[in-house]
């Protein structure tokens, strides 16, 4: 079961980062990991370091992708922002995006949410 | 699209009316809900929220829910306005859920709200039903205030509100709610019903014809109810003491239609209403046990809640053993016994709840409970007695004015009594002459707020109580002699006025004063 979810969460990163590219994003880093946590996509637009959480869900039928991400989760993304960066002072913004698929695979719906915490 | 949903940069905002209760005093809330159309999904709550308010979140998303709705997924921030009082309870549950359903415009767009005049007020359970919720009747009140008010409240509740005389709409569930808006199954308003038709008497517990001998603690006892002065029984275990004080409920007179507002008001606010009941009908009798800690008698908490002797409120407060109560409990009675209100201090603020109850009490003469038998020996040291005396202090005993020996009774009465006395006082005639009393009374304190004669005022009792010179005499000698303080003289002339009111004399005489003076306690 694990290990199928983790399949979903690649195929929702992997369509989340297409999805920003075409929005105009550049991609820095993806799975960035330490012994603390990961942050999903690192990009960068307008000089402004983006921190995205992608949340994906097949199908709605048990709860919104939006509702998985609690504000534990995005203090962890802060704190690991935090370690990304070195306490430099950069403009930064932590984004979500919420990723719906069909049993396929297909997108139902992809939201992106700016600024979120 | 709807009139009362404001657009502001594409967020829905509306504002519900509710209000909020600082003891016994109403303030309106607005309840502003904010759907974002932008923004991460969430809900907060802002606005002093206490933890019961904090978690309408949970209940009202659930409720939405299961009504049939949709909870949007959007950001979604109530605002309990003004923002600088405390709220508590659960009654904002349907504020903010009808908040939430008119700002994400679920509801069809010829639904026309009224929301300046419309009053929501109720707690929410998951399936969408409305629970009982407590101070309806004091909503009801203080939106009686406001013309063409309306107000939305549970329906087990909502009974309280029908003694007012404004449109009260009794909610069964959400849906239902939601419903009688759309017009497809309106929702009738409760018929008003006036107080004098919801007051009743019952029959008493206990006649006092059924209580052997003991004449002079019945006088006593009529006394009392009559002028709601306090008294203090004392005597051997077994004699009658707690079976008088049972009595004294039978010859109560009934509430009249102010005195029930007044006392639904705090059993209202206190959630001690049955669901579905409308006024407390009957004079309070609350005897609570002498475990009773000092907030649980006076009041208090963080939120502060009326204690017995609010709920004793133009009622009866029974203590019997009352040297076994905590002292500091005791202690704390003098204030709303000489003031009639008692006023709770806690952080988050001060509140004043009316407390002017008739204390009577039941005290055995030392811990073994047979000083003074006639046949039987005290097995008490001295030491014994006095520190069981000392338990009561002095500035109670003087608060007390009528002082009553309740003595064994002889086996020849007991069995005399057993069959059928006809010579007893039952309580039938015995309420007869206390509402005869107290009818003098309210005619004698019309266009006062008070109501018996332990209510007056030094000023009052200057105005209403005329002493004839050889009363006035009795009273002085008898002070000089005992040395009454300047309190228990006033409290006398106090009781001296109820005797002359139940001898149906204008003035006081001076067989009224002397009768008054036999209940001193003279030590």
């Amino acid at each position: 079961m694990k290990k199928w979810n983790s399949v979903t969460g690649k195929h929702g990163e992997d369509i989340a980062v297409e999805t920003l590219k075409n929005k105009g994003y550049a991609i820095l880093e993806r799975n960035w990991k330490n012994k603390f946590g990961e942050i999903d996509i690192i990009a960068k637009k307008d000089d402004i370091v983006v921190f995205v959480e992608v949340k994906t869900k097949i199908g709605e039928l048990y709860g919104l992708p939006e509702e998985m991400v609690g504000k534990g989760k995005l203090q962890k993304v802060r704190n690991m922002a935090t370690v990304y960066l070195h306490g430099t002072d950069v403009p930064c913004r932590i984004d979500v995006v919420a990723v719906v698929l069909t049993n396929e695979g297909s997108v139902t719906r992809l939201t992106h949410y700016e600024n979120v915490y | 699209m709807n009139a009362t949903v404001y657009t502001i940069k594409n967020n829905m905002l509306t504002k519900i009316r509710s209000t909020a209760n600082i003891g016994l005093t109403t303030i309106p809330i607005d309840v502003e809900v904010d759907v974002a159309t932008a923004g991460f999904p969430g809900f907060t709550i802002v606005g002093l929220a206490s933890k019961a308010v904090e978690e309408a979140r949970e209940r009202v998303k659930t409720a939405i829910i299961n009504s049939g709705f949709d909870f949007p997924p959007k950001k979604i921030t109530v605002n309990l306005a003004p923002a600088d009082i405390p709220k508590d309870g659960a009654a904002y549950d349907l504020p903010i859920a009808v908040g939430i359903l008119i700002a994400s415009e679920q509801l069809p767009d010829e639904i026309v709200f009224d929301l300046k005049k419309q009053f929501f007020y109720g707690e929410l359970s998951l399936d969408g039903t409305l629970r009982p919720t407590r101070g309806v009747l004091l909503l009801a009140l203080f939106a009686k205030n406001i013309t063409g008010s309306q107000l939305f409240v549970p329906e087990a509740s909502a009974n309280e509100a029908s003694v007012i005389n404004i449109p009260v709409y009794p909610i069964p569930t959400l849906h239902r709610l939601i419903q009688h808006f759309v017009k497809t199954k309106p929702i009738d308003t409760l018929s008003y019903l006036p107080i004098k038709d919801a007051l009743d008497s019952e029959p008493p517990e206990f006649d006092l014809s059924e209580i052997a001998g003991q004449e002079q603690a019945k006088r006593a006892i009529i006394i009392a109810a009559s002028g709601g002065h306090n008294m203090l029984m004392f005597g051997p275990p077994g004699t009658g003491k707690t079976m008088l004080a049972r009595a004294l409920p039978g010859i109560l007179p009934p509430l009249t239609e102010q005195e029930a507002l007044e006392v639904t008001r705090i059993y209202s606010i206190s959630g001690l209403l049955p669901p579905g009941a409308s006024l407390v009908t009957k004079r309070p009798f609350r005897a609570p046990h002498h475990g009773v800690s000092t907030v649980g008698l006076i009041g208090g908490g963080s939120n502060p809640m009326p204690g017995e002797v609010s709920l004793a409120h133009l009622g009866v407060l029974f203590l019997d053993e009352m040297p076994e109560f905590p002292r500091s409990a005791l202690e704390s009675l003098r204030q709303p016994m000489e003031d009639g209100t008692v006023e709770i201090v806690r952080v988050a603020g001060h509140v004043r709840y009316p407390a002017s109850f008739t204390l009577l009490s039941a005290i055995n003469p030392c811990p073994c409970g047979y000083l003074g038998h006639p046949k039987r020996t005290c097995t008490c040291s001295e030491r014994q007695i006095a520190r069981y005396r000392h338990r009561i202090s002095g500035p109670i005993l003087d608060r007390i004015d009528l002082h009553v020996s309740v003595s064994v009774i002889a086996v020849d009465k007991l069995s005399q009594s057993l069959k059928n006395n006809p010579n007893a006082i039952t309580s039938c005639q015995a309420k007869k002459m206390v509402m005869d009393a107290r009818e003098v009374q309210t005619k004698r304190f019309a266009n006062t707020k008070i109501y018996t004669n332990s209510q007056m005022k030094n000023k009052d009792v200057k105005r209403f109580c005329i002493l004839t010179p050889e009363s006035e005499n009795i009273l002085k000698l008898a002070s000089e002699t005992y040395n009454f303080s300047a309190r228990s003289y006033i409290r006398m002339i106090k009781v001296a006025r109820t005797i002359a009111d139940l001898d149906h004399k204008k003035d006081i005489l001076p067989i009224h004063v002397a009768e008054a003076l036999q209940y001193k306690q003279m030590v």
